[in-house]
């Protein structure tokens, strides 16, 4: 049952990679078919995974997320699902499969760093409130996660709107003068696409001076949704997060007042929790506060997955308390 | 001129308090504090580690301790950023909920500018004004939305309320939490009682392990209720991970038992506000000694391990013996199974006990404060050693019968009492509860106007959505559909 398990792992990262490449081929070069191929694949991956991890769970007859190598499993699985079920129905977020897929690789290669062989779990951690804590946290973190991948594409974007703008602007009386090849590195003219909400950013095109890539043809990092898409693609994913997380930190202080004898001792992971909600609760008024929301908002929210990250990783290998005996 | 620059900065002070974003910072502060306390060890829970820090760094160490690091939940920073949100929350809530209520109340003014708004659309409809704007009103009833005012030819409504609302309970219920933190801590206790199997502990102020930590307004007598710990128990499986610890005990009042309960891990056993947490165990060996027939002591001993995780190592504890002249010290090692001892494999059951000592003599400085599980040996001298199996005795120089009567188990308990949980419970619920609107609803709001046209009517419709403008888009466009069956649509 173990081997089965590890080998359905084995199988859906080989096949997360196979159709990570599919959609970055379709990314940068736009051919359906390697779309197509890509999205049946990562359905394939999916089911291999999925199978993983119901194997896990009966070998070590419990619910399959009792140490970090499960934990991160099972967030990569939550990614892939949500991705694939929910965010792919926008249409503009197929683009986005490449990096979502390349996020999931990256977590479930580093989980078998901490694989451990499927076991019982110590007497304190043999409670019902561990499908439901650990499951709200495990959803959520997959939820931040998307957030995170499209919250940096979305800074990239902005970032390459912006200097758009600024190009353009700056073309404009040069054009007047009809100085061809004035100091500016490069011509860039933008097209939009409201009807797929997307800008397409071309690189000299119509001179084809020297300076594009490939004449005629959108840059490579001229791919991504807007920026305002991206924005709305995170906001989602972290708004529906955080509730889950606030669910997740309350069924852990009800878990550790059954076990511990207090709800909240500002144990290392609860200190970590504490700080990952409070800097998403600030991504989430940033939003609202005009002035805060685009950039700055998106630094929050990047710096909150930072401490969701720091409280996986580091809480869990190096600083002692409580929660590590969860063990890797 | 002074006082009135006082109240100057006061008023600017109350002024900043007031706003979201200093509650937010003050939040982000305490976050900040927190992690220190994570990286920083903490003297309540790890001595040992700040001690080791003043011995290996003492500069950095003596840096840390001004600055309240060693100890950051219970520094003055700590507690006045706390207070300060406090403060803060209820400062931006208080005007935000009369906001509210005073909204809800109130009727609205016809809108003038409907043009003016991000959405508007106008047509014709059949019958008269008053018709018209009543089918409205019918129509936005039955979609929910809730019609705050109007008139025979116009109206206003709104609808997503519950987004404020939630908002509203959500941030309240975490100021609440915040106070039931403080009532837990002020009001409550938590002690820690050894308990032998056979032996009764009473829950009382003076028969905790080391003084019980009080709440600074805990003022109530403990409750005097008597737990007796019938036996206990730790299985094991096969792996030699513990599977379950169980405290099998009695609760006793007045001399009468009232119930019989298990304690285990995840199931504390709560009575009379007062939870009794499973915490921890060991071996308590029962070891008689005798002086020319005199017996010196009798009673089940609590022998302790450096590394409860580790039972590869013998327990250890000391019989003290002052009575004697000179004086005489026993320090004790216990092996509860002295062949997986042999073997390097862990002692999980008693097989077979065996119990080593060293016996010393001299001066015992008992009149110094000193850990009753080892000897200060300073002035003392080893005169004999040796073991003793369970159920024997053996004979020291000097006429000292040692004889191993008994092995018991003590279980450790955890007590606690925290009259703020129930409030931290509901809190909890409610924030979760108000989360959920406040983040997914969305308020909007209409207005309908109507004028005669002809023999029919002319109704124009406006309105804006304070959030998820986008689908409002759509929402608007039902509405107006709704609302101008048959009638031409203008939209400018």
């Amino acid at each position: 049952m173990t081997e089965a398990s590890n080998t359905t792992f084995g199988v859906a990262l080989a096949l997360y990679l196979v159709a990570m490449i599919g959609y970055l081929h379709n990314f940068a070069y736009r051919r359906p078919a390697p779309l197509a191929a890509a999205r049946v694949v990562a359905y394939l991956g999916l089911a291999a995974h999925a199978a993983s991890v119901v194997l896990r769970g009966l070998a070590a007859g419990r619910v399959p997320w009792g140490n970090m190598y499960e934990y991160a499993s099972v967030v990569g699985l939550a990614i892939v699902a949500v991705y694939l079920l929910v965010v792919e129905r926008r249409v503009e977020a197929r683009r986005l499969g490449g990096f979502v897929l390349g996020a999931t690789v990256l977590i479930m290669a580093a989980s078998t760093m901490v694989y451990v062989e499927p076991g019982p779990l110590i007497p304190a951690l043999n409670s019902g409130w561990l499908r439901v804590h650990v499951l709200a946290a495990i959803v959520s973190s997959a939820l931040f996660t998307l957030g995170f991948v499209f919250t940096v594409l979305y800074l990239i974007q902005d970032r390459r709107e912006r200097r758009v703008e600024r190009g353009a602007e700056q073309r404009a009386p040069a054009m007047a003068s009809a100085s061809v090849g004035s100091g500016l590195p490069h011509d860039l003219a933008v097209e939009s696409d409201p009807q797929e909400g997307r800008a397409t950013v071309t690189l000299g095109p119509e001179r084809g001076n020297g300076h594009g890539g490939m004449p005629g043809r959108p840059t490579r990092r001229g791919r991504l949704p807007t920026s305002a898409a991206l924005d709305d693609l995170a906001a989602k994913a972290i708004t529906f997060a955080f509730p889950l997380w606030t669910f997740a930190v309350v069924a852990g202080a009800i878990w550790a007042e059954q076990a511990w004898g207090r709800y909240w001792g500002w144990d290392p992971k609860e200190v970590w929790s504490f700080v990952t909600w409070v800097l998403f609760a600030g991504y989430l008024h940033a939003r609202a506060t005009q002035g805060w929301r685009g950039r700055r908002a998106a630094v929050i929210a990047v710096l909150g997955f930072a401490a969701l990250l720091f409280n996986l990783i580091v809480v869990n290998l190096v600083v002692s308390g409580l929660h590590s005996y969860a063990g890797v | 001129m002074a006082t009135g620059s006082f109240t100057r900065g006061m008023r600017s002070v109350w002024r900043s308090l007031r706003s979201m974003r200093t509650a937010l910072i003050l939040l982000l502060l305490l976050g900040l504090g927190s992690v220190v306390g994570s990286l920083v060890p903490q003297a309540p829970s790890s001595p040992a580690r700040v001690a080791q820090l003043f011995a290996d760094r003492p500069l950095l160490a003596r840096v840390y301790d001004a600055l309240g690091f060693f100890d950051v939940y219970g520094s003055w920073w700590f507690t006045l950023l706390y207070v300060l949100l406090l403060i803060s929350l209820a400062a931006c809530l208080i005007p935000r909920t009369r906001g509210l209520v005073r909204g809800m109340a109130a009727r609205w003014q016809p809108a003038r500018d409907l043009e003016g708004m991000r959405h508007f659309a106008s047509g014709r409809v059949e019958g008269s004004p008053q018709e018209a704007v009543g089918r409205a009103r019918r129509a936005l009833r039955r979609r929910g939305w809730g019609v705050r005012s109007g008139g025979q030819t116009a109206l206003a409504a709104e609808k997503g309320l519950a987004r404020e609302v939630g908002s509203l309970a959500f941030h309240w219920a975490f100021f609440l939490l915040l106070i039931g933190v403080v009532i837990g801590r002020g009001f409550g206790f938590t002690g820690q009682a050894t308990v032998i199997e056979g032996e009764v502990f009473t829950e009382a102020h003076a028969s905790y392990d080391f003084p019980p930590r009080e709440g600074r307004f805990f003022d109530e007598a403990h409750r005097g209720f008597q737990v007796r710990v019938l036996d206990f128990e730790v299985s094991y499986r096969e792996s030699g991970l513990p599977r379950d610890f169980v405290s099998r005990v009695e609760v006793i009042e007045e001399g009468e038992v009232v119930r019989t309960e298990e304690i285990r891990v995840n199931h504390p056993l709560g009575h009379r506000g007062v939870k009794l947490y499973q915490s921890g165990y060991g071996w308590a060996p029962m070891v008689e000694v005798r002086h020319e027939g005199e017996l010196l002591a009798s009673d089940p001993l609590v022998f302790v391990t450096d590394d409860p995780n580790d039972a590869l190592r013998p327990w250890r504890g000391a019989i003290k013996l002052p009575g004697l002249a000179p004086q005489v010290g026993l320090e004790l090692q216990l092996l509860p199974d002295p062949a997986a001892f042999v073997a390097g494999r862990p002692m999980l059951e008693a097989r077979d006990p065996f119990l080593a000592y060293r016996a010393f003599r001299g001066d015992l400085q008992l009149t110094e404060a000193q850990s009753v599980f080892r000897l200060e040996k300073e002035r003392l001298e080893e005169y004999d050693s040796g073991g003793v199996a369970l159920g024997e005795t053996v004979e020291l120089p000097g006429g000292l019968e040692v004889t191993f009567r008994d092995l018991r188990q003590y279980t450790q308990l955890l007590v606690k009492r925290d009259p703020g949980t129930g409030l931290m419970l509901a809190t909890a619920v409610l924030v979760l509860v108000g989360l959920i609107p406040a983040l997914y609803s969305s308020r909007r709001r209409i207005w309908v106007r109507a004028m005669p046209e002809g023999d029919g009517t002319r109704l124009e419709i406006g309105g804006f959505a304070l959030q998820r403008k986008g689908a409002f888009d759509e929402e608007f466009g039902r509405l107006v559909r709704d609302l101008v069956p048959r009638g031409r649509v203008g939209v400018p």
